[in-house]
């Protein structure tokens, strides 16, 4: 069985810089892969690569066991990849179902009359939202009026509505607290089982052990493995991710001091 | 660690209730115009007050004359800086398009112009505008400088070209002849057409304005219960027939008031308790009574507005009774102390009633009892003042008209008072209830809006009698165009994906790009949008004036700015509404009108503009906070 998305040797050099290489890695159907990395690892990079911003350099990506290259942000889209990145894609003073049909509105009538289907537009994305499992009690309020987690969750019904396969989260989490950063990560299983393939960009393996079913570590633009989630406990991902060896070396340090 | 984390929790929660429900109130808050809504009414009353066209068809049709070429380039800018953009060549343009337009059909000869027919003028006009947009458009696109410089470039050629082109055409700093063109009088009809009308007499027009409005009034009060108070689990068969009782006695005081000439206190006394008694019994039919009202608690957050507006109140009446009404002459320089003690009165009485606005916004959260004081002083208070200002005008325009006002206002607001003190305010969605409210509201407010045309629209023989003349109200097409034009935009902006678009270009243009608006085309169509509307003004100061100066329009593209940001509009982008910009454009002809009719020095115009525009931006940022916060 070909996997969605197969990453093989993946590199992006910024000059004599390695921003990233030796980056192997599959997102399935249906399956959460992380990528786990501190700040500078070379997430961003990784992010850009699939979103279309940025081109590799060496190495492959497999989409469905076909070669492809993402040339811009819109053709990663039309194949099937959307992005939702930390600063969103949301326009803060436009209502939540203006929102989720932003470039792609439903029309109706004839040419000079053709305007936005409104009541579908916004039963459609109540229902979308429901779905997800995000009640929106009134679509007409703005997006800004919403907290950090359900912002992201539209973000992400928005994507699952238009036909991603694959759903890549730029740290979703971070900027939210415990409670919302919950409700995010409901929001990630449920576009898993509704069959994407998720991408979910973190620096906090307690956020990704529980959703994850694959794992990636990066660190300083170098992939430092690639596990199933049954060949990797939760301890061994919190220390590979504090830096393991190095957080030894600091605490001796330290306590030296 | 474990306190922080209970205390996000908590905050979340607290968010989530209140996004749960949004009152009626909250909602009309939110929407950019709502200020400007306010403000026009109150700047037409204060005008109304001290002059006599406002309250004329005749006064009326001017101010509308004056808002509309005023309008149709607010419209357009508002619609563009909520865009993100700004066009500072927009005031330049329309005068440039008188020109050009005339410099089209004008005789060939020595001093002339093309000879070319209206039929290919209009659209070869029309092309050159938009043209004249585009490159504004491409030019910000393109070097991604702020609109801002570059469209002052752009005001800077087009204001030299006029110049410069009126001389080397005609030699002179002003074109005309419009009427010179081939096939003028057809194109007269569509842009410079006028309507006269003689006032009508019509001698039951009081009655029938006092009936409608008062039914419409009623209407708008069920309305407002219906979306407003939680219904009842099954009606309370007791309430229909005091609510039916209380509505016979409105009509049996409104015969009454009638037979006796409004000026015996019977009339006004039945109006009042049917009234009242009428708003209980339609609430005890439908409504959830209140379980737990709380007690009175006089919190400084309450008690420091309600005093802040009493002193307003008691300082309008003082300048009131200082100066003296009939002195025409000059007491600060250029300002007659008849005309001083109009505003000082109007902005003091203004001033307070906001601050008890503000005082009753603030009683809600504390308790029912204490929003029922604030509200009980508030109409005991206006009672009073219409009873002052009944004993002490001299006008008596102010003594009937503006007490009846005032006396029906203050019977609105005791009324609220008792009925909000016994019913409880719903706080979650009732879409049949939404739905019918909305309905009456509608027919309420139309049929107060037939009210004041009909009052409008047809004098009294009294009326004409004193004043020994009957009006000419003479109404041009343009305001037509200005209708016209408010409605497509409005339309547009709403209803059509492009609409959207806007919003989110201005809102936030990177996220707008990334998720496939073509942002840069949406904002070229926005440059190109101001430029046709510039046309449009332009063809209608070439019909109206028949020649150009080579100056016009020149410096008012900050009018246009300024009518959109009082009509809600962000100056930041990606809020505001085509309404809001209108309203705006009514409220600059209104005070620049106003300031002629009243007689008072033009040149203090730009002061009173300035205040405006001050005042309005406060309003707007507070409102919008509060509209926020409530939810």
């Amino acid at each position: 069985m070909t996997s969605l998305l197969a990453l093989d040797g993946l590199a992006k050099y910024y000059g004599n810089i390695i921003a990233l290489e030796g980056v192997t890695t599959t997102v399935e159907a249906g399956e959460v892969t992380c990528v786990l990395g501190d700040n500078g690892a070379g997430k961003s990079t990784f992010i850009k690569i699939l979103a279309g911003v940025h081109q590799h350099d060496a190495g492959e990506v497999r989409l469905e066991g076909e070669v492809v290259r993402f040339n811009s942000p819109r053709d990663a889209l039309a194949k099937g990849i959307a992005t939702v990145y930390q600063d969103l894609a949301m326009v803060p003073l436009m209502s939540v179902w203006r929102n989720f049909w932003l470039g792609a509105e439903p029309t109706k009538g004839r040419f000079p009359f053709t305007r936005i289907d409104q009541q579908m537009a916004k039963s459609v994305a109540k229902e979308e939202l429901f779905k997800m499992g995000i009640d929106i009690r009134d679509v007409e309020q703005p997006v800004g009026t919403l907290s950090g987690g359900e912002r992201q969750s539209v973000a992400i019904a928005r994507a699952v509505h238009f036909g991603a396969k694959i759903l890549i989260l730029d740290e979703p989490t971070s900027a939210l607290g415990v409670k919302q950063s919950g409700v995010v990560l409901k929001y990630i299983v449920a576009a898993r089982d509704r069959g994407l393939g998720v991408i979910f960009i973190t620096h906090n393996p307690h956020h990704a052990y529980p959703v994850g079913d694959r794992f990636m570590i990066l660190n300083r633009g170098q992939s430092l493995g690639n596990f199933a989630k049954a060949d990797l406990p939760r301890d061994e991902l919190v220390k590979m991710m504090a830096g393991g060896a190095e957080l030894d070396q600091l605490t001796h340090e330290l306590e030296g001091a | 660690m474990a306190a922080e984390a209970t205390d996000e929790h908590d905050k979340d929660d607290k968010d989530d209730e209140r996004l749960a429900y949004r009152g009626v109130v909250q909602r009309m808050l939110v929407r950019p115009e709502i200020v400007g809504i306010m403000a026009a009414v109150l700047i037409y009353l204060l005008f109304w007050g001290v002059t006599r066209p406002f309250g004329n068809a005749a006064g009326v049709a001017t101010v509308l004359d004056v808002s509309a070429t005023l309008g149709i380039m607010a419209v357009a800018v508002g619609v563009l800086m909520i865009g993100g953009e700004f066009d500072l060549s927009s005031g330049a343009m329309t005068g440039a398009m008188g020109i050009i337009i005339i410099l089209l059909v004008k005789e060939t000869g020595e001093m002339g112009g093309a000879g070319l027919s209206y039929w290919i003028a209009i659209p070869l006009s029309l092309a050159i505008a938009l043209g004249i947009g585009w490159l504004n458009g491409a030019m910000v696109e393109k070097t991604a400088l702020p609109s801002f410089i570059v469209t002052l470039g752009t005001f800077f050629v087009l204001k030299g070209l006029k110049l410069a082109g009126s001389k080397l055409m005609v030699d002179q700093i002003q074109v005309g002849r419009a009427d010179e063109g081939p096939h003028y009088n057809f194109w007269q009809n569509v842009f410079g057409s006028t309507w006269e009308r003689r006032d009508h007499v019509w001698d039951a027009r009081d009655g029938v304005y006092t009936v409608l409005l008062l039914i419409g009034g009623l209407l708008l009060t069920v309305a407002l219960f219906e979306l407003v108070f939680r219904r009842r689990a099954e009606l309370n068969a007791a309430g229909l027939p005091v609510f039916v009782v209380g509505l016979a006695g409105i009509a049996i005081g409104v015969v009454l008031m009638h037979a006796l000439d409004g000026t015996d206190w019977l009339p006004m006394f039945v109006i009042a308790t049917s009234g009242v008694a009428g708003a209980v019994g339609l609430g005890m039919w439908r409504y959830q009574p209140i379980a737990a009202r709380g007690a009175i608690t006089f919190a400084p957050d309450v008690v420091r507005p309600v005093g802040i507006g009493l002193a307003a109140l008691a300082a309008a009446i003082v300048a009131a009774l200082v100066l003296d009404p009939a002195d025409d002459s000059d007491i600060v320089p250029f300002v007659t102390e008849q005309g001083l003690r109009a505003i000082l009165f109007m902005l003091l009485a203004a001033a307070a009633a906001t601050f008890v606005a503000i005082a009753n916004y603030r009683a809600r959260e504390i308790s029912v009892m204490t929003k029922s004081a604030v509200l009980g002083l508030a109409a005991v208070v206006t009672f009073a003042v219409a009873l002052f200002i009944q004993s002490e005008s001299q006008s008596t325009k102010f003594r009937t008209e503006l007490f009846a006002i005032l006396a029906i206002g203050s019977l609105l607001v005791a009324a609220w008072t008792v009925v909000s003190t016994m019913f409880e305010t719903r706080r979650a969605e009732d879409p049949a209830a939404d739905r019918l409210g909305r309905r009456i509201a509608m027919v309420g407010g139309g049929l107060v809006l037939l009210g004041v045309l009909v009052r409008l629209l047809f004098v009294v023989q009294a009326e004409i009698d004193a004043d020994n003349r009957s009006v000419l109200a003479v109404f041009s097409i343009r305001i037509v165009w200005f209708v016209a034009f408010v409605a497509v935009m409005s339309y547009v902006l709403r209803s059509t994906p492009f609409g959207s678009w806007v919003y989110a270009v201005g809102g936030n243009k990177e996220a707008a790009r990334q998720i496939g608006v073509p942002a840069a085309r949406t904002k070229t169509q926005l440059f190109m949008l101001v430029a046709g509307a510039a046309w449009l003004v332009g063809i209608l100061l070439a019909f109206r004036l028949n020649s150009i100066q080579a100056s016009t329009g020149n410096g008012l593209e900050f009018e246009y700015i300024i009518a959109a940001v009082v009509g809600g509009t962000l100056l930041t982008g990606g809020y505001g509404s085509v309404l809001g910009a209108a309203i705006g454009a009514l409220i600059m002809a209104m005070s620049r009108q106003g300031i002629s009719f009243a007689g008072w020095n033009s040149d203090w115009r730009q002061v009173f503009l300035g205040t405006i525009l001050l005042l309005a931006v406060v309003a707007n940022g507070y409102v919008r906070r509060i509209a926020e916060s409530a939810r």
